[in-house]
């Protein structure tokens, strides 16, 4: 590693200067998202019948093969780091590959659900879904934002990884890792949240 | 890092694995959670049911991922800080918005 990178521990905190930059940009991203789930939640109980009608239109068998592309990916992702730090370099292509194609899966999808949706005429703007589906439309594409912005660096360093010297900053690796598992979380809550936890008992409001 | 030294390869390996199979199985346990009828006499239309045990699950999941994927098994206390301190405010709100405005609409606002 060059010395004119600041990935070294940091000499009062012992810290790694690049993993604590990761996690003090992870909780400003979970404050950012924090905000759209508190304003759900009041939106969401103050207008439970309509959340609830948006809602039944989601595909929840697709939102599981997604949320199936992230938990895998985060396992790769966790397997490629242990694979760095241990050495393996075959090993460390092998996951973080897989951890890709578990990322661009995931748009893959995103991207199906997204045309089937619009293909129904299902938009923020539409009046009578318009509160449920900008919700839907914003978390999960900001969330399909921070997707994308994962996969950059991911692809940089996976073929970076095929040079003869192979990829050699563990501590960037890492911090994606912390990233990406970031993003994973991110769908835990948002899964049940959009598609799941909101029954919907039809106009009369009963079962 | 600290874990690689403490574990062996083989052990960190299995401990990824049930963490993976912990994440499948409670995704499925919390589609399986949504899907069961409650008495409407329990709490609709906020559902608070349905609600408290999605959050549940999926705090069970956040745990598993942050300790052992993200390694804060392990870390340094300064690293947990960083992460538990915003993870908590985000579950305060979480469940205290949810809990506050069910139970509002549920037993305040519905006669």
């Amino acid at each position: 590693m060059s010395a004119g990178l600041s990935l070294a521990h940091e000499p009062v905190t012992k810290i790694p200067s690049g993993k604590l930059a990761m996690w003090a940009f992870l909780g400003s991203e979970l404050m950012f998202f924090t905000g759209f789930f508190g304003a759900f939640i009041v939106l969401r109980n103050a207008n439970y019948d309509m959340f609830g009608e948006g809602s039944s239109h989601l595909n929840v068998w697709l939102a599981l093969v997604n949320t199936f592309f992230l938990i895998g990916s985060s396992l790769t992702m966790a397997l490629c780091i242990h694979n760095a730090e241990q050495g393996n370099r075959g090993k460390q292509q092998l996951f973080l590959g897989l951890t890709l194609v578990g990322a661009l899966g995931f748009l893959v999808v995103k991207s199906i659900e997204y045309s089937d949706k619009w293909a129904h005429g299902y938009f923020p703007t539409q009046d009578h879904h318009t509160l449920f589906y900008s919700f839907y439309f914003i978390m999960t594409g900001f969330h399909a934002m921070h997707v994308i912005a994962g996969i950059i660096p991911m692809l940089f360093m996976w073929i970076r990884g095929f040079s003869s010297e192979g990829y050699q900053h563990p501590g960037r690796l890492e911090a994606l890792g912390l990233y990406w598992h970031f993003v994973d979380l991110m769908w835990i809550f948002i899964f049940p949240a959009l598609y799941l936890m909101i029954p919907y008992h039809g106009a009369a409001g009963g079962h | 890092m600290a874990h690689g030294n403490d574990h062996g390869h083989g052990n960190v390996i299995k401990e990824y694995m049930k963490v993976f199979w912990t994440l499948c199985g409670l995704t499925a346990l919390t589609v399986i959670a949504a899907k069961v009828h409650f008495p409407l006499s329990w709490g609709t239309p906020g559902d608070i049911l349905h609600v408290t045990i999605g959050i549940m699950i999926a705090v069970v999941k956040v745990i598993a991922v942050m300790y052992i994927f993200m390694h804060l098994k392990f870390e340094n206390p300064i690293i947990r800080a960083f992460a538990y301190i915003p993870t908590f405010l985000f579950l305060v709100l979480t469940f205290a918005l949810n809990f506050l405005e069910t139970w509002d609409y549920t037993y305040v606002m519905v006669p």
